[in-house]
């Protein structure tokens, strides 16, 4: 039996899984031959067997996330909101539709898994009519939630079969109430998370709820410095083998929506250097400067089609470089951090161990010359021991 | 009836927005101010959102002409603003300028009620004639 109270916390990873306890941490590279639980407890069966189900608390990012599409009646208030909503609950954000020109958009054709449709303020009516279910009819999804006016409620009902109706995220001052969708978001989240089977299995050695990884994380954030030599504000880069995450402190926003939140995250699900290899590959290649960054770092193109060590390192720089370029005035995005004011950028998942500090540094000050003609230099964190990940899960622990 | 109002562009002066919220409320209107510093098309968007009847532009620090000049190529991408009332008031040039000139100029920039350095509640009143008489394209002096 383990130690009255001592805790075991695992963070299962697309590529690597991860256990902490009080005096001790490993991590091993998956075998994806295995199920996670036969891979874990044959890999670790021994430490996992000193701990009452009580005390094991899991997390996982293993699943990627969640897909939505948003239907809405303009940028600066329907869209605008329910993006930042969706991508404070990790949610992939794979279109906007502007309802207006609706029959202009040619659905995707993947299966979504959530169709969030908003707009108006509760006075207002009339505003959704055939098109909208013409273009719903020709999309694929598996839940779809309505966030708009509530005076359209009644015919939304009446045309959307199994659509959830939660209050509107628009105000009547036309400000942002976050509140509702997040949670409906999150847990969707936590459902798909829980819904894997492979994370089912998981519940034979945890009687707590499993929760995915990047919720742990942003718990750890107002405590991070408590740990680590940070100065704010600060970024908080998890780069792994299919997502990479973005944490950053609300102040760095350059954006009127008003929330209380004091921390946002951002998950870009397709830029890994191991499951989502490939999409990344892609994604450096449609990047105007990444042949210039190629050529700093001494290598070719040819670099994508190799597997070696060497080309591991190459894109986990790459995927540094993309997802500042991502949240950098240089491309519009949902939203965009105020780079120049931030003091510390902090590292932390698969990253820590394939690239070192100066190798790290190497790509930061590479991007602010570049994209942002600057030599603002932040200090850069690596957070090799998971110490982030663990404040998380022990904050939520203490939490409940 | 609905009115969105704001000062556009990047123009910070804020008293006349405070009291053209107070008045327009006085004067039972409801209104979604949406301060200092907006752009054009949150202006717009306002509009969709709300559904609101009239849009009523502030600017005071003279950049108000830039602007304008953007409105009906802006306007023409939404499809559902044609009976929006167009009003814009304040300092709507830099230094001082011909009153009639700068009336027809804004006009032509697609604004139905156009008050360069007028009163508040002169321009309200007008505001008032214009909907009452039905669209009687109403100067505001
Ligand atoms: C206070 C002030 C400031 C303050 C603003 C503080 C704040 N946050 O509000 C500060 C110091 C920051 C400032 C800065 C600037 N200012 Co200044 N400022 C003024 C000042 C002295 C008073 C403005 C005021 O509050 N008046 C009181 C309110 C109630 O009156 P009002 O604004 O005129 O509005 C009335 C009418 O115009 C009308 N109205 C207004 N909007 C609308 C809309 C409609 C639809 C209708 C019907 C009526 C209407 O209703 C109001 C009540 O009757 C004026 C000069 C003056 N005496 O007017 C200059 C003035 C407006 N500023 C001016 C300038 C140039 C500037 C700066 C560019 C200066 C600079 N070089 O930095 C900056 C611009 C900053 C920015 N980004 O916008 C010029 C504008 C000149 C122009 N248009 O050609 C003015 C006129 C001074 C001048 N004579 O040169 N300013």
């Amino acid at each position: 039996m383990s130690r009255e109270n001592e805790k075991l916390f695992i963070d299962i990873g697309s590529t690597y899984f991860k256990l902490s306890t009080s005096e001790h941490l490993e991590q091993h590279f998956r075998n994806f031959n295995k199920d996670i639980l036969d891979d874990l407890t044959h890999k670790c069966g021994n430490i996992i067997k000193r701990f009452d189900k009580n005390d094991v608390h899991i997390c996982s990012s293993a699943n990627g996330g969640l897909s939505a599409l948003i239907i809405g009646i303009s940028q600066s208030f329907s869209l605008k909101y329910a993006a930042n909503i969706a991508f404070n609950s990790g949610i992939n954000i794979i279109d906007t539709v502007l309802y207006q020109n609706i029959e202009e958009y040619t659905p995707p054709s993947d299966l979504i898994d959530v169709v969030i449709v908003v707009g108006g303020i509760n006075s207002h009516d009339n505003i959704f009519s055939a098109s909208l279910y013409q273009y719903l009819a020709s999309l694929n999804y598996s839940n779809i939630v309505f966030v708009g006016s509530e005076k359209e409620v009644p015919a939304i009902k009446d045309n959307i079969e199994n659509v959830v109706i939660l209050p509107n995220i628009i105000d009547d001052r036309l400000h942002i109430v976050e509140k509702y969708l997040k949670e409906f978001l999150t847990n969707l989240y936590q459902q798909d998370i829980e819904g894997k089977e492979d994370i089912k299995h998981l519940y034979d050695i945890t009687a707590n709820q499993i929760f995915s990884t990047p919720y742990i994380v942003n718990k750890a954030l107002p405590f991070i410095d408590a740990r680590f030599s940070v100065v704010n504000p600060f970024i908080l880069l998890d780069i792994g083998g299919a997502t990479t995450d973005i944490h950053y402190s609300k102040d760095l926003v350059d954006d009127n929506i008003v929330t209380e939140n004091e921390y946002d995250r951002l998950v870009f699900k397709k830029l890994g250097v191991y499951k989502s290899r490939q999409s990344l590959i892609f994604a450096a290649k449609e990047n105007e400067f990444v042949y210039e960054l190629l050529m700093h770092l001494k290598v070719t193109e040819n670099i994508f089609d190799e597997e070696s060590e060497k080309a591991t390192k190459i894109l986990m720089q790459l995927a540094i470089f993309l997802v500042l370029c991502k949240m950098s005035h240089y491309k519009k995005a949902y939203i965009n951090l105020k780079l120049l004011a931030i003091n510390s950028i902090v590292l932390t998942g698969g990253i820590t161990k394939v690239l070192n500090i100066d190798e790290i540094e190497n790509i930061i000050s590479f991007f602010y010359k570049k994209i942002l003609t600057s030599d603002h230099s932040p200090a850069t964190i690596l957070d090799s021991n998971y110490d982030i990940w663990t404040l998380g899960a022990k904050e939520k622990e203490l939490c409940q | 009836m609905k009115v969105i109002t704001g000062v556009v562009g990047n123009d910070i002066h804020v008293v006349a927005n405070r009291l053209i919220d107070l008045s327009l409320q006085a004067r039972g209107y409801e209104v979604f101010n949406l301060g200092v510093n907006t752009y054009l098309e949150e202006f717009f968007d306002a509009a969709v959102e709300t559904g609101a009847e009239v849009l009523m532009i502030s600017s005071l620090n003279g950049e108000a002409e830039g602007w304008a000049r953007e409105v009906k190529l802006l306007k023409a991408k939404y499809k559902q603003l044609d009976e929006l009332i167009m009003m814009i008031g304040g300092n709507l040039v830099v230094g001082s300028g011909n009153t009639e000139d700068i009336v027809s100029r804004y006009k032509n920039y697609g604004f139905d009620l156009v008050c360069h350095q007028v009163d508040l509640n002169t321009g309200l009143d007008s505001l008032e004639a214009f909907i009452n008489d039905g669209k009687i394209k109403e100067r505001c002096q």
